[in-house]
């Protein structure tokens, strides 16, 4: 018994409105893009014929292809880095940290920027990456240089720098969750059992938090291939990725190309959420176990 | 092992413990310095660039942005977004306390709602904001902070909201529920007086969410908002024009804003928690 019956028609009205909003505003505006990406001629009109034009014309364009092999490759590298050090931090935070107020005071001290605003913090690697920026005068305050390098600011490596800044929490906090849900009598039962640490790690502890790692995982994927602003931010006009050709596009008032490459962005995260979610059952997560 | 110092595994374990410390460590303040560079910055005098060494120390550039008029005018921008927040906030709680209860009747086809639900985390901003913004144009209708962006805003905010309220309910002792309902109260006053209650500080979560997920917001805003612009807008739009220390002022008076937010709700999150126990410690 609970304060709804299971089946009940209130249970349908509930979910109603929710299900309503997400409809009109997301699922249908993006079948509505699909449908854009094939419209032909020149008006923006819904008697548009259909064609495959649009997708010829994004795939014979070799600028393109190259952009979007650059994506995954940029993607691939911060899925990398952020999964590895997540990890680690991850790991010290919950199994290292043994007093309560420290691990608060971490706590805190990487979940605080997570709530400001992602812009503000990519804004704010700009003084850092300039030729007169922080990391140039460090380097050369230094001796490292003599020179300032100017590979920082607009450039591949400095948005890699501060996305992971930005998104390491990311893949760390699912592994965070997993990690305290392993409870410790099986680690302990495995030390008993002779295993040395880096086995007990291998067998037990890795496997278990294995969920943890792919949610984050996915949520890093999703965030950096949609990511334009930090890209524009950072990269300035020089760097760009898919989803800056989206914003590019739509600013030139090339609806169908942008909906082409918006399309083809949609189907990337899609294989890459589906392949996650055969790994892990993310409803299972919030329940007791 | 070759290679390996001779040390047992309790050393090893120990060096294992320091190593990734000092990884924690490095990464904090790798996350911290921009944020604090860009508040010292902001402080820089009227001569002061846009990186180091400062020119002196001032309020010059919060001057600035108080007297700003039209241009770089971020007093309407900021308006805006907080009333935005606050309406998103208001809104996600209504819908997600109300969705997560819908599926605690395991209507059919909660299934598919509930990857409904996980679209709105799963779509990208981009892609929800540039196909509403076609939706609209074909529509013919005109858009605006306050219509058009509200309804983008929530169908980002409101995941969160009902994954938050899910995972409350997960944990949520029914028995209490039971009890009521066995003593004769009705559905509806079980929910409002025991339910409602119990799960007050994830309902909480869920206004944080969709408060700080709005304010930030810049993706879907930018495809959806008319002429008004909205804070995020309003900034990169600065960012587009010239990088002065004012954009920082701006950064710092924001992100201490959002900080303010964080705390009061983290406040009011507190408080709940102490009535309900003090509720429990004076009826036990």
């Amino acid at each position: 018994m609970s304060t709804i019956r299971i089946r009940s028609p209130a249970s349908y009205w509930l979910a109603v409105p929710a299900a309503a909003w997400m409809l009109g505003v997301v699922v249908v505006p993006i079948v509505l893009l699909v449908w854009v990406s094939f419209w032909g001629g020149r008006a923006f009109s819904m008697a548009s014929p259909l064609t495959f034009d649009n997708y010829a014309r994004f795939f014979a364009n070799q600028t393109y292809l190259k952009l979007a092999l650059s994506t995954i490759v940029h993607t691939a590298t911060l899925m990398a880095v952020t999964g590895v050090l997540g990890y680690c931090i991850a790991y010290f935070l919950v199994m290292k940290v043994k007093s309560p107020g420290w691990r608060l005071a971490l706590f805190l001290a990487f979940i605080v920027p997570f709530w400001t605003s992602t812009l503000i913090r990519a804004i704010a690697w700009v003084p850092f990456l300039g030729v007169n920026g922080v990391i140039n005068q460090t380097l050369m305050y230094v001796g490292a240089t003599q020179s300032p390098i100017e590979a920082f600011l607009y450039s591949r490596a400095g948005i890699t720098m501060a996305q992971v800044s930005l998104y390491t929490m990311l893949a760390a906090g699912p592994v965070v969750y997993m990690l305290n849900a392993i409870a410790p009598q099986l680690r302990e039962a495995a030390m008993t059992l002779k295993a040395t640490p880096f086995v007990v790690f291998r067998r037990i502890v890795f496997p278990l938090t294995l969920p943890g790692v792919v949610i984050g995982q996915v949520l890093v994927f999703l965030n950096v291939m949609s990511d334009f602003a930090t890209v524009a931010t950072i990269g300035g006009n020089k760097h760009a990725l898919l989803s800056n050709l989206v914003l590019l596009f739509y600013e030139g008032s090339q609806i169908r190309a942008a909906s082409v490459v918006a399309v083809l962005l949609m189907l990337c995260m899609l294989v890459g959420v589906v392949v996650a979610l055969r790994v892990v059952d993310i409803r299972r997560l919030g329940a007791d176990r | 092992m070759i290679g390996w110092p001779k040390i047992g595994w309790k050393g090893r374990l120990g060096l294992t413990g320091w190593i990734l410390g000092i990884i924690t460590l490095v990464f904090l303040s790798y996350q911290w310095l921009p944020i604090f560079t860009l508040g010292l910055l902001s402080f820089s005098g009227p001569t002061g660039g846009t990186t180091f060494p400062m020119n002196g120390a001032s309020f010059h550039w919060y001057q600035e942005l108080w007297r700003a008029t039209v241009m770089n005018d971020f007093k309407p921008p900021l308006l805006r977004s907080t009333l935005l927040a606050f309406a998103c906030s208001a809104t996600t709680i209504v819908l997600s306390v109300m969705a997560a209860q819908a599926m605690r009747g395991q209507f059919r086809g909660n299934g598919w709602f509930f990857y409904l639900m996980l679209l709105g985390i799963m779509a990208p901003g981009i892609l929800v904001g540039f196909g509403f913004a076609i939706m609209m144009r074909l529509m013919g209708v005109e858009l605006s902070w306050d219509t058009t962006t509200f309804l983008v805003q929530v169908s980002w905010t409101l995941p969160f909201g009902f994954l938050t309220m899910l995972a409350v309910f997960n944990r949520f002792d029914k028995r209490v529920e039971e009890a009521a309902l066995t003593l004769g109260a009705s559905r509806l006053t079980a929910f409002r007086r025991i339910t409602l209650p119990l799960v007050l500080p994830g309902v909480i979560g869920a206004g944080l969410f969709g408060f700080s997920l709005s304010y930030d917001e810049y993706a879907r805003s930018m495809f959806t908002t008319g002429p008004d612009a909205t804070l995020p807008l309003a900034i990169m739009a600065q960012l587009d024009r010239q990088l002065t220390p004012e954009i920082y002022a701006v950064g710092t008076t924001t992100t201490f804003f959002s900080l303010i937010a964080i705390m009061l709700f983290t406040f009011a999150f507190w408080a709940m928690r102490r009535s309900t126990s003090l509720r429990k410690a004076s009826s036990a």
